[in-house]
């Protein structure tokens, strides 16, 4: 059975790991140290790059090639962590606020090293009472320290964090959103280019990052490059001739829910593969898995074809899927999805910033459509087609071919790919919450139609059993082109 | 939104407290406005909720319209245009929470405190008769692993059946 590797949990139960002096005892502050002892700015940057390290907040974006398109030559800088955690489905970022505040410090203050910053905000999702006021007496207790204000453990740095409340909207968390509502807008992201490296908030260059993947760095730089890439695979990328590493390195905070007997956040390498992680969090809780959504809500499913697939950011890719922000949810067969769908579509129905037409009112439109059809009030037409044959009177001729035509699921995907197409993957609007609300809709209604199919024929919700609510993959135009990744020391 | 046409019958003002924390939060950005969602927060916590004269007197304080903070006020779910409950209770719907039956949380909640379920536009709608709760459906709070969970003001509580949710409600004060 796969073990779990604490590295950014190791300590989170310690008692008092809050406190600086607890923190001390356990290693904390050392990285920094030797960041600024030992390393230059520069170093640090080329370790990030060099560890294969990606954003753990939903992009899964290489940090290191983040962090080269920020302009040197431009002051003031800024750092802005994203602790607005609120893809349903993930509850890793909490648990460090609420318990380990310091290490996220540490994170930040090698990042600001690394990147000549000296201010930080850190923008906390309005719900986080608990976790906001944990890491704000941390930050006390670290300015206190010297380790934060004015020239810093007297190395002539200045660092300031600042912690910034936000106040429950969904949208905050996308990075341009966080900036807008940051600087105290409305939270509706901006068009890019130009990314937020290049002109962020208070249109200077912004770094925005995760508080997952800057909890990564004390450990990059106090044990090193080849220490960290030896976790998790390192895929052979094909596009490229030769073929280039892909790492999908380091350990995941994995967040499981739904139907498994230990829910939890659990740290494992990356690359483990579904059916695995269900085991370490206990086991499913029922008989069968039915879905596995595998990367938050905006992920496209998985069914139980698919248990096999690995949770990293390049195979889920190639699984036409996401890891995202590393949330798990798994049903049983006992559910219903056509209902899950429904849920997750008032989910984004309620969360749309509403700047874009698309997704304003293609979004509400696909809840309806999705209600309707939980309502019973799905739409369905017969038509009749012409077709040579013998007719009643024994007789060549035409003798009428009829089909059934679920008009609602033709709609339902039609809209769906006009706020984002999902086989082209070009969307119509500002941001990329589009493709997170047409994401689900189409691939749950492509993988699971029979289920959707016998809700709008019965005129009521059916839940079928779990081998006939999906086709197999070899008849179901949804897997198409599932490719497996191969690692690079295999070739 | 112009000024003139808010009727406000008694000015807003910070508290001690509040105009000291306020002190300290406008030296942490560049531009005033900047300082808004805490601004905004904090006249919540000392008011209950954000009235016309609350939006001017952060307005002033920001320098800026009353019409921008009013579009900033109407954007975001935490902030609230009228009175509510003296206990604020969030349950969480989405998925997770769906998964672990946060259904029946919700209707025994309704039941018990024999009120509806508050919208974004209606949270009369959602608040008991003699004003001390008021309950609202939020989406995923972060604490999918505890689900069903729900908010009481600050609060979090996890796991929770009908039984808790007496417990819990039993406890608070008056
Ligand atoms: C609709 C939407 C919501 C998002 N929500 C979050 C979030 O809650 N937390 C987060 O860290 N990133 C979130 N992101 C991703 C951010 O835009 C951004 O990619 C991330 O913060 C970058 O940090 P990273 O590279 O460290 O992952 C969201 C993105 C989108 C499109
Ligand atoms: S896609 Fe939706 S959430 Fe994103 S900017 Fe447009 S309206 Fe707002
Ligand atoms: S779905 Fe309820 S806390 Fe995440």
């Amino acid at each position: 059975m796969v073990q779990e590797r604490r590295i950014l949990y190791e300590h989170l139960d310690v008692p008092n790991i809050n406190t600086f002096d607890v923190f001390r005892q356990h290693e904390g502050y050392t990285r920094f140290e030797k960041a600024i002892a030992d390393f230059e700015p520069d170093d640090i940057a080329k370790m990030v790059m060099g560890s294969g390290l990606k954003g753990r907040g939903g992009a899964g974006f290489s940090t290191g090639l983040k962090w080269s398109f920020v302009p040197r030559d431009i002051e003031p800088r800024y750092l802005c962590c994203n602790a607005d955690e609120s893809e349903p489905g993930t509850f890793s970022n909490r648990y460090v606020l609420e318990k380990n505040p310091h290490l996220l410090i540490e994170g930040i203050l090698i990042c600001c090293y690394a990147m000549g910053i000296e201010t930080t905000y850190v923008y906390i999702r309005g719900e986080f009472t608990l976790g906001k006021k944990m890491l704000d007496a941390a930050i006390k207790e670290a300015y206190e320290q010297g380790y934060l204000g004015e020239n810093v453990r007297d190395t002539g740095l200045n660092i300031n964090i600042y912690t910034h409340p936000g106040a429950g909207a969904y949208i905050c968390g996308e990075e341009t959103g966080l900036i807008e509502s940051l600087e105290g807008k409305r939270g509706q992201p901006r068009n890019k280019p130009p990314f937020p490296a290049v002109e962020g908030v208070f249109m200077k260059p912004t770094v925005v990052q995760n508080v997952e993947t800057l909890c990564n760095l004390p450990f990059i730089v106090g044990n090193g490059v080849d220490w960290y890439t030896k976790m998790g695979p390192t895929y052979a990328d094909m596009r490229n001739d030769p073929p280039t590493p892909d790492p999908n390195t380091g350990t995941k905070l994995y967040c499981i829910s739904g139907d498994v007997n230990e829910p939890g956040v659990y740290e494992l390498d990356l690359g483990l593969t579904c059916s695995e992680l269900i085991e370490v969090a206990g086991g499913l809780r029922g008989e069968e898995v039915k879905a596995v959504i595998p990367g938050g809500s905006s992920a496209p499913i998985l069914t139980h074809y698919e248990l096999d697939t690995r949770l990293d950011f390049t195979s889920l890719t190639l699984a036409k899927s996401m890891l995202g922000s590393g949330g798990i949810i798994v049903m049983n067969e006992t559910r219903n999805i056509v209902d899950c769908l429904l849920n997750i579509m008032k989910f984004y129905a309620h969360e749309s910033c509403g700047q874009c037409t698309p997704c304003r009112w293609g979004t509400p439109w696909v809840r309806d459509i999705v209600q309707r059809i939980a309502d019973g009030e799905g739409r369905q037409t017969t038509i009749t087609r012409p077709k040579f044959g013998i007719t009643e009177s024994g007789r060549w001729g035409d003798t009428g071919e009829t089909e059934e035509i679920y008009e609602d699921l033709d709609l339902l995907e039609n809209v769906a790919n006009n706020i984002a197409n999902v086989d082209t993957m070009t969307w119509n609007t500002i941001c990329v919450f589009g493709i997170a609300v047409s994401w689900p809709a189409v691939s749950y209604m492509r993988k699971f139609r029979p289920e959707f199919e016998a809700a709008i024929r019965e005129g009521k919700l059916v839940t079928l059993p779990v081998a006939e609510a999906t086709v197999p993959p070899e008849e179901n135009y949804a897997y198409q082109q599932r490719i497996i990744p191969q690692e690079f020391a295999d070739l | 939104m112009s000024d003139e046409i808010v009727q406000i019958e008694t000015p807003f003002q910070f508290n001690e407290e509040n105009k000291r924390e306020f002190d300290e939060l406008i030296g942490r950005y560049p531009v005033k406005e900047a300082a808004m969602l805490p601004t905004l927060h904090l006249a919540q916590r000392q008011e209950g909720y954000i009235t016309p004269a609350v939006m001017k007197y952060v307005a002033e304080l920001l320098e800026l319209s009353v019409m921008k903070v009013k579009d900033v006020v109407t954007f975001y779910p935490m902030f609230f245009e009228e009175q509510v409950g003296k206990y604020v209770i969030r349950i969480c719907h989405t998925l997770p929470c769906a998964l672990r039956d946060c259904k029946v949380v919700l209707e025994h909640l309704k039941a018990k405190l024999g009120t509806d379920v508050a919208s974004e536009t209606d949270l009369a709608k959602g608040t008991t008769d003699d004003g001390k709760f008021t309950l609202m459906k939020v989406e995923c709070l972060a604490s999918c692993d505890v689900a069903p969970v729900i908010m009481v003001n600050d609060d979090l509580y996890k796991n929770l059946t009908p039984e808790k949710v007496d417990k819990l409600l039993e406890q608070l004060p008056n």
